[in-house]
């Protein structure tokens, strides 16, 4: 009986640095932002989302104005942050398609728009 | 979610449960209530061969149905059809690059380590040395408690976080000690069918198993309450939800085992240690032997339906899939997240045509939001066009609808929800939609 106590008081402590998020991961907030308008074309674009992700199988393809993929590499992840760099490009309307894998293994996908200029 | 993938687990669930369970009746029960009678040591060396079949059994079927269950989440995790997902180098991306690959990689190395400590611990003999116990029973509680990673228990925030992930590991361990070792129990009775020695024998088992047993009951209690607040949350929960439903299921049929437990605890056992009358004695370690099997069967039930349990959406307001889980594949869905609250849009279907617009509200902790009035508002793709813009109407599951909106042209739209709330604040929330062509 006490031997079934310890080793699963002693199960429970040592697997409980296990892992961490849950439920599927949401765009919550990007750089340039989502719809908005920059005046400069970025070299960089920041998405974070509401859980963790899998750098594994987490994606984001960028096209700028001219329907050309801009994205430079792979998109650098890290938490729930996934950074890309891009090819700076003319003014106009930029497209960005996420894809997204958490870590409780549910897969997500958006696409958002914005631009840069004068319009 | 496929058939296969809640086979897999259903089967995954029963075979680490009995596992793990036949070490820890091995461990607690079977060698201290068997060690003591030198005379049944026949009964002893039989059924630990019995036992050691069972466990090669129990351990083959979970490393198949693991295997499976690894495979088709994989597929999903990867979008590769099921069949590339061997051919393409996949798998080996997710067991070594994921969470779930590596908690898959490490319960795979304690099966094998599960194996290897059943060659000793079920060998004819029987394993004297108290570490090997003590590791296989570290082992055992690993290999079940690990399953609540494959749950909803992780991933909260703050105290949640580490709550309910411990009381799930302990709700697991419970359960395999206790639902797992009744079968082993059952076997156990019905080889100590011989002379009063093979008799006393048994009395000390069962009285050993039900003091397990009510420690584990008790836990199962507990470690059931602390997770059904995080998952389920309120009353109204249980009822509405088809998750709180088959939890319902789930506690009225553990209600049940717990019932044939009982009685078994006050009228059976007793009689079981009836010396003066053997025909008594005997005529009760078959009814145990008969009711530990129904429990089992019971036992099995349950892992079923926990099987299909695992993979729906809890039904707490702060575990929300409610919209996003069941998006038909021809809808839009667009999910507008900011600090004042967001909004799960949904446009059914989501190519021109006429459609019905479905908006839920939420606060930051994913509760639905009340609101008085809110109004939709859909831009056509580069302004060409005129605006749609309508109000919407409150349904009683809380979703705000608008139906019969005519969009004529495909392209990337802007949805923008303006909700008037409880307290007159406004919030607005805008974000594109995609609409297919036809």
């Amino acid at each position: 009986m006490k031997r079934i106590l310890i080793a699963s008081a002693f199960t429970a402590l040592t697997v409980l640095t296990g892992a961490p998020a849950f439920a599927h991961a949401f765009l919550d907030h990007a750089t340039p932002p989502v719809g908005g308008t920059v005046a400069a074309p970025p070299h960089e674009l920041t998405l974070w989302f509401t859980q963790n992700l899998e750098p594994a199988f987490s994606t984001v393809q960028v096209t700028g104005p001219n329907g050309a993929g801009i994205a430079q590499g792979k998109a650098r992840i890290s938490g729930n942050t996934m950074h890309v760099a891009i090819k700076a490009a003319s003014p106009g309307t930029y497209h960005v398609h996420w894809h997204a894998l958490s870590v409780d293994t549910h897969t997500t996908q958006g696409n958002y728009e914005f631009h840069v200029g004068g319009r | 979610m496929t058939d296969l993938l809640y086979c897999a687990r259903a089967v995954h669930f029963a075979a680490t449960v009995l596992a793990s369970g036949i070490v820890f009746f091995v461990v607690c029960v079977a060698d201290p209530a068997l060690r003591k009678a030198q005379r049944v040591a026949a009964v002893a060396v039989a059924l630990r061969l019995r036992l050691a079949w069972m466990a090669w059994i129990s351990l083959a079927f979970a490393a198949l149905s693991g295997a499976i269950w690894l495979l088709l989440t994989a597929s999903s995790m990867s979008g590769e059809p099921a069949a590339d997902v061997l051919s393409q180098g996949v798998l080996w991306t997710v067991l070594a690059q994921t969470d779930f690959g590596n908690d898959w990689l490490a319960r795979g190395a304690l099966l094998c380590l599960l194996a290897a400590a059943f060659v000793f611990l079920l060998s004819a003999r029987g394993a004297a040395s108290a570490w090997l116990k003590a590791a296989a029973l570290l082992m055992a509680a690993a290999l079940v408690g690990s399953l609540a990673f494959a749950g909803h228990g992780i991933g909260d925030e703050g105290v949640a976080g580490i709550v309910h992930p411990t009381a799930d590991i302990l709700h697991l361990i419970a359960v395999a000690a206790w639902v797992g070792g009744l079968v082993p129990l059952a076997l156990l009775l019905a080889m100590t069918k011989g002379d009063a020695e093979a008799l006393a024998a048994a009395r000390t088992a069962t009285l050993r198993f039900s003091n397990l047993g009510i420690a584990c009951v008790a836990t199962i209690l507990l470690t059931g309450i602390i997770n059904s607040y995080y998952l389920v949350g309120s009353i109204p929960a249980f009822t509405e939800t088809l998750y709180g439903q088959m939890l319902l299921v789930k506690i009225a049929l553990f209600a049940l085992m717990v019932g044939i437990a009982a009685w078994n605890w006050s009228r059976l056992t007793p009689q079981l240690a009836e010396a003066s009358s053997p025909a008594v004695a005997q005529g009760a370690r078959r009814a145990l032997c008969r009711n530990a099997a129904i429990e089992a069967a019971i036992g099995a039930l349950i892992l079923a339906i926990v099987a299909v349990l695992g993979t729906l959406a809890p039904a707490s307001h702060a575990n929300h899939h409610a919209i996003e889980g069941s998006i038909p594949a021809d809808a839009s869905f667009q999910h507008i997240h900011t600090e004042f609250g967001m909004a799960d849009v949904l446009i059914e279907p989501g190519h021109v045509g006429t459609a019905s617009v479905t908006i839920h509200l939420l606060d930051d902790d994913l509760e639905t939001l009340p609101a008085r009035t809110v109004t939709l508002t859909l831009s056509p793709p580069g302004g060409t066009g005129p605006e749609i813009k309508r109000p919407a109407l409150q349904n009683a599951d809380s979703q705000w609808h608008v139906d019969g909106v005519a969009i004529p042209q495909p392209g990337n739209w802007m949805v923008t929800v303006d909700a008037v709330l409880q307290s007159d604040r406004r919030l607005k929330l805008a974000a594109p939609i995609v609409i297919d062509r036809k």
